[in-house]
């Protein structure tokens, strides 16, 4: 199921991680949409999960966490855990389901925002966050689940070009394939 | 070969989640001159230059978004912001005269404002990274500990208090912003007016709640929010007294105390160049915050909410 990792791979995400950090703490945060801030992390560890599979979503996700932590002087370890179990669960979603509508970036984007959101509340409270929590927090939750869903087709374009060319074969991917062009139904054999 | 690739997979997961779980552990439990903090702190030394060419190259995207959510903004602030003038204007005609009085009542007494910010040495920063995250509100500035910038230093820009610094590297700081959820501010509303613990409210970023204050205080909608000068506890940073916060916007009391929800006169989330107000060794700032973090529980006066107060400012 999984399929070997080129270096190339490895170094087009953490490119794309760093790239990702930067853009995200410099430009994105400092303009709120509705409110709330566009957060790329999720959106990032869930589209390289589902095009590189549960692995490598898993080391993206931890890697990327670390970056946030660090950069951002969060409490270290927050951001790694809550990334790498949504890139792990993106990437199953792949090697499992390999879902291939339409509207599969928007909806694993939103899902994997929502994960994120929800295990950064609870990682806060068990950590005992001292401050009062109010029915705002969920309206929150739900604004950038919303917002980060509107981007999330733009960001899947942008993330698989970036990777395109180094990316694992899937082999369900090509029994799949080879399946329909010798079976006798592709245009091109009747051609 | 399936078995060996799920036990592959299932083995990353696991150390993965382990490690995470390492560093939280670790993190979460030494003190901030430990050693996991002091890589933080490394890493913003190493980074905040790559930061700030990020931050330069990318401002005119910034502000191009900005200035279209501005324009959006516009005409309801110009509309909300002549109110508030007309409201201003008579206040201002009120306290004239009253300022006037209280002028000559203070070269009477003999009294000044010794920790105004002019004890200070306000040292002006650019703003070059911003947590997305609800439960993180810092940001990161270009100025460090080369600059005099040090651990607890309050933040401030031309609208009123931002936050304060809470990691310091040599060429950058971490500054926490007064909606982090680990910030809290001893303020009052008005001039001598009550004195609260000011802390955010997760979830509401644009909302912060002014606490435990008596349940007769005086709270009228639209009241200024200001620095009390005194500390809380033994982290809290020694704000100078008298730094607006915010206004008042309405008031909660279901309990023997009363709050208030205050919402923050700066726009936190649009920061582009700030102050951080430093105190040189030796100077009244420096030793009033040094004795107030060398406070021992439980001594200092006590407010009636319970409040232990490290008095700074001068004055009543």
């Amino acid at each position: 199921m999984t399929a070997p990792v080129s270096t190339g791979l490895l170094a087009r995400i953490a490119a794309l991680v760093v790239v990702a950090v930067l853009i995200q703490i410099s430009v994105v945060s400092e303009v709120p949409v509705f409110g709330v801030n566009v957060d790329l992390s999720p959106l990032l560890v869930v589209f390289i999960g589902l095009l590189c599979g549960a692995t490598m979503g898993a080391v993206a996700g931890f890697a990327l966490g670390l970056l946030v932590d660090l950069t951002l002087l969060q409490t270290l370890g927050v951001s790694s855990l809550i990334f790498t179990v949504v890139g792990y669960l993106a990437g199953r979603l792949r090697e499992v389901r390999d879902p291939q509508a339409a509207l599969t970036p928007l909806l694993v984007g939103a899902a994997g925002t929502a994960v994120a959101s929800v295990g950064y509340s609870l990682v806060e409270f068990l950590l005992g966050v001292d401050a009062p929590v109010s029915l705002q927090l969920l309206r929150q939750v739900l604004l950038g689940v919303v917002v980060n869903a509107i981007v999330a087709p733009a960001v899947w374009v942008l993330v698989r070009r970036a990777l395109e060319g180094s990316l694992p074969e899937d082999p369900r991917r090509r029994r799949r394939h080879r399946t329909y062009t010798t079976g006798g139904l592709s245009p091109l054999s009747r051609a | 070969m399936h078995d060996k690739t799920v036990r592959r997979r299932r083995a990353v997961l696991a150390l993965l989640v382990v490690l995470s779980l390492i560093l939280l552990t670790a993190y979460f439990g030494e003190a901030p001159s430990g050693r996991l903090h002091s890589v933080q702190r490394s890493f913003l030394t190493v980074i905040s230059p790559l930061q700030d060419g990020a931050n330069k190259a990318l401002k005119p995207v910034r502000d191009l978004v900005g200035w279209i959510g501005d324009t959006l903004h516009a005409k309801g602030e110009r509309d909300q912001l002549r109110k508030q003038n007309e409201v201003l204007r008579r206040e201002v005609i009120a306290e004239r005269g009253e300022k006037q009085a209280y002028a000559e009542l203070q070269s009477l007494v003999g009294l000044d404002h010794r920790l105004g910010i002019g004890n200070y040495r306000p040292v002006t920063a650019t703003v070059i990274g911003k947590s997305p995250n609800l439960w993180y509100s810092t940001v990161t500035i270009d100025r460090g500990e080369a600059d005099g910038v040090r651990v607890n230093d309050p933040v401030i820009n031309a609208e009123g208090l931002v936050g304060k610094v809470t990691l310091a590297a040599s060429d950058g700081a971490y500054v926490s912003l007064i909606t982090d959820s680990s910030v809290g501010v001893s303020a009052r509303i008005g001039p001598g007016g009550a004195v609260g613990i000011l802390q955010p409210k997760v979830g509401d970023p644009s909302d912060l709640l002014l606490q435990f204050l008596p349940s007769n205080a005086s709270a009228p909608r639209g009241a200024m929010v200001l620095t009390s000068g005194t500390v809380s506890g033994r982290d809290d940073s020694l704000y100078p007294r008298g730094v607006p916060i915010g206004e008042v916007t309405s008031v909660n009391s279901e309990s023997a105390y009363r709050s208030v929800n205050v919402h923050p006169l700066a726009n936190l989330h649009n920061l582009d160049t700030v102050q951080v107000l430093t105190a040189t060794p030796g100077s009244l700032p420096s030793n009033l915050a040094r004795l107030a973090r060398n406070l021992p529980p439980g001594a200092g006066a006590t407010s009636p909410n319970g409040e232990t107060l490290a008095r700074v400012g001068g004055g009543g």
